[in-house]
């Protein structure tokens, strides 16, 4: 069975073996360096845990997708509480400026790229990545949506609303045309090496360095002005998938790619919208719909797929595997979502 | 004789042929009969004490005595930016650092600027072709300056001139391709005309706030940032030779420099003396080559008029001026001129060294 948990210590390596297979990406909050992965899965258990709650470095949860029948990790997902995590947290904001003369009877809209902060502080869905003979399965979708589950369940930690960067148009050479035609002026190196610094550093740190004055749009190689709010082909399924859970594209793109981000307000989100707090009950019989359902608080959440044979009101009736997978036994409260 | 008097009503179609003939890139002089004759009225208006000192457009013409025909112009803007908006791009540096990353970037960056507001230009040079060489445009050009020393309470202490940019021969500017035309879809050649004909705010008003960083240019546009058009360096390098330097700022259309000096500081006018015109009989062979004649001026506001004549004129305390140069000048015996040289060869310096007698009433000006 699939089952999303908390990232442990002993998953490092594991993990570290999927940032690597992901290509450059400066917008990914996946370190790939041993050490700033350690931290932040020792951060992410003290978040679960309820033990984070400073401003300068608020909670951000790591989790694991597993193959419970191997051991295997073969996805991972995250939460940032907040976007920025105590830093600001950069994005454009695609606008438009009308550039009109009464006298000369002529009116152009001008768009331009705002350096913006305005998403700083929203709960941020980050560091999403799985195996891709995975991309297209039931398993994705459990890897993404567990996030929403958890934050039903712990409302209190996160804000109003829910925000999540897609990455952008990357070509098979690994140029990134926005980054060559924009931020490479002012580094001075490719879109990989400023990715390596990225995960090293952080991202706001790289961002800091970029231009502080708007953008016009129409300077941008035409490359560049195509790739604005595209998503990378590669994500495309996480896009829609994204997209059915309510988010929406916005005016906001990622400063480094130029791919779209997307916001919900977190209350409205499908996933928390549709599901319901039950009490487990057994089930004869290993039919029936197949549900996300979540339980466990804090750092004991776990959630996995299941069939369902049948809810009445407050029950829930599903098979005994799905309990222990679960840690959870008759009567206990969980938390269920159709697929 | 050649000679440089304000601009009047009846120079309309002499200057009218002269523009027609300099085609593009003279904004400030379009062949526009109806704006030519607006500006001969300002000027006379300015030259009268009509119009407020700070709206004074002051329009010399070059005459040719002999055919009665006005054969250069030049003039001074005593202010800039005061009835329109005055834009310039500002070029500086914006530097990107970071030890941790060893990133050390400098990014040249158009600024918006309106700095130049409240300054006046020298502006409107133009000479017939048949006339250039043997020293008439600098006497069309530097007696500017005499005029903006001897009447400097109408002007700003600094002075600057704008550069004609670089463009094609048709008439196409890298720079506007490259910037202007994506704000504002038009041709250079279209844009500069309607500058000339007083909408240069207008367009202004049309082009990008924001700062623009230059690498992300192509770079046609970017190496003619600063640079002047071809048919435009001689006039750079006698302003250069004057004292004018770039002062970062730029044209907001092609990129063509603006270069500036402060008035006591322009060579012409600090290697100027004050003489009193001695009218003489004797004939005077005016036709000597211009590294050995000296610009003489008649000092007056209302009808400044500056011709040349030889060097060995010059005396301790007086000038020696044949009855046509007095008549030129409408001058009489004992009336102050303003001497100054021609061309850059310090000849007038050392004859005044050799003529000035100890404790005489030469004078340097500062």
């Amino acid at each position: 069975m699939w089952l999303v948990r908390p990232a442990q210590p002993d998953d490092l390596d594991q993990i570290l073996a999927i940032a690597g297979t992901q290509s450059a990406r400066l917008s990914s909050t996946l370190p790939k360096q041993s050490d700033a992965l350690a931290y932040k899965i020792e951060h992410s258990l003290a978040s679960f845990a309820g033990k984070i709650s400073t401003e300068d470095d608020p909670p951000r949860f790591l989790f694991v997708l597993e193959n419970t029948g191997t051991g295997e990790i073969v996805g991972t997902a995250g939460i940032d509480a907040r976007a920025g995590n105590g830093q600001p947290f950069y994005n454009y904001r695609r606008d438009a400026l009308i550039h009109a003369s009464h006298e000369l009877g002529v009116s152009r809209r001008v768009e331009v790229l705002y350096p913006s902060h305005s998403l700083t502080d929203n709960t941020l869905l980050c560091s999403f990545s799985i195996r891709p003979e995975l991309r297209e399965s039931d398993a994705f979708e459990l890897l993404s949506r567990a996030r929403i589950l958890f934050i039903a369940d712990h409302r209190e930690w996160f804000t109003q609303r829910v925000t999540v960067e897609i990455q952008g148009v990357q070509l098979d050479s690994g140029s990134v045309p926005f980054w060559d035609s924009l931020g490479r002026h002012f580094f001075d190196m490719d879109f990989e090496t400023a990715d390596q610094y990225s995960g090293q550093l952080s991202k706001t740190f790289i961002a800091e360095l970029m231009p502080p004055n708007p953008i016009y749009v129409t300077l941008l190689s035409e490359a560049a002005q195509e790739a604005l709010g595209q998503p990378h082909p590669m994500t495309v399924p996480n896009f829609e998938l994204l997209q059915r859970e309510g988010f929406q594209p916005g005016c906001y793109l990622d400063i480094f790619d130029a791919g779209p981000v997307l916001e919900a307000r977190t209350d409205s989100l499908r996933t928390l919208v549709t599901s319901h707090p039950k009490s487990l009950h057994a089930a004869n019989r290993d039919l029936g719909e197949t549900c996300l359902i979540a339980a466990g608080e804090r750092d004991q959440f776990r959630c996995t797929l299941t069939p369902v044979s049948e809810t009445l009101e407050d029950t829930l009736k599903v098979p005994v595997n799905t309990w222990k997978v679960l840690n959870k036994t008759a009567g206990d409260r969980v938390r269920i979502a159709p697929l | 004789m050649l000679v440089i008097r304000p601009l009047q009503e009846n120079d309309l179609d002499d200057l009218y042929t002269m523009a027609q003939n300099a085609g593009k890139g003279l904004t400030t002089l379009p062949a526009d009969r109806e704006l030519l004759e607006k500006k001969i009225s300002h000027a006379r208006e300015t030259f009268n004490q009509r119009c407020a000192p700070e709206a004074g457009l002051y329009l010399f013409a070059l005459e040719d005595t002999q055919r009665k025909k006005a054969v250069g112009i030049s003039g001074i803007q005593a202010r800039v930016g005061l009835d329109e908006v005055f834009y310039n791009y500002r070029l500086s540096v914006a530097v990107n650092a970071s030890k941790e990353l060893g990133v050390h970037v400098r990014t040249p960056t158009l600024h918006l600027s309106n700095d130049m507001t409240d300054t006046s230009e020298i502006c409107s040079l133009l000479l017939s072709d048949e006339y250039k060489g043997g020293g008439n445009g600098l006497l069309l050009s530097r007696c500017r300056f005499m005029y903006l020393d001897d009447f400097h309470k109408h002007f700003s202490e600094k002075v600057f001139a704008e550069m004609r940019g670089v463009s094609d021969g048709q008439g196409r500017s890298p720079l506007w391709d490259a910037l202007g035309a994506k704000f504002f879809d038009m041709e250079f050649s279209e844009a500069d005309m309607l500058s000339g004909l007083g909408n240069k705010s207008f367009i202004a008003e049309l082009m990008p706030k924001y700062p623009i960083y230059l690498p992300m240019l192509p770079d046609s546009a970017r190496a003619v940032i600063s640079r002047v058009h071809g048919n435009t360096a001689p006039a750079l390098r006698m302003l250069q030779a004057e004292g004018f330097n770039f002062n970062g700022l730029v044209d907001i259309f092609d990129g063509g420099p603006v270069v500036e000096a402060f008035v006591h500081n322009i060579r012409t006018i600090r290697e100027s003396i004050n003489r009193h015109a001695m009218v003489i009989r004797k004939s005077v062979n005016l036709d000597v080559p211009a590294d050995e004649r000296v610009m003489v001026s008649n000092r007056s506001f209302r009808d400044f008029r500056v011709t040349t004549l030889p060097m060995h004129c010059i005396g301790p305390d007086t000038v020696s001026l044949p009855p046509e140069v007095a008549d030129a000048l409408q001058v009489e015996s004992g009336d102050p001129v303003r001497l100054a040289p021609l061309k850059e060869s310090g000849m007038l310096t050392k004859h005044i060294y050799r003529s000035s007698v100890p404790g005489g009433a030469s004078k340097w000006q500062s």
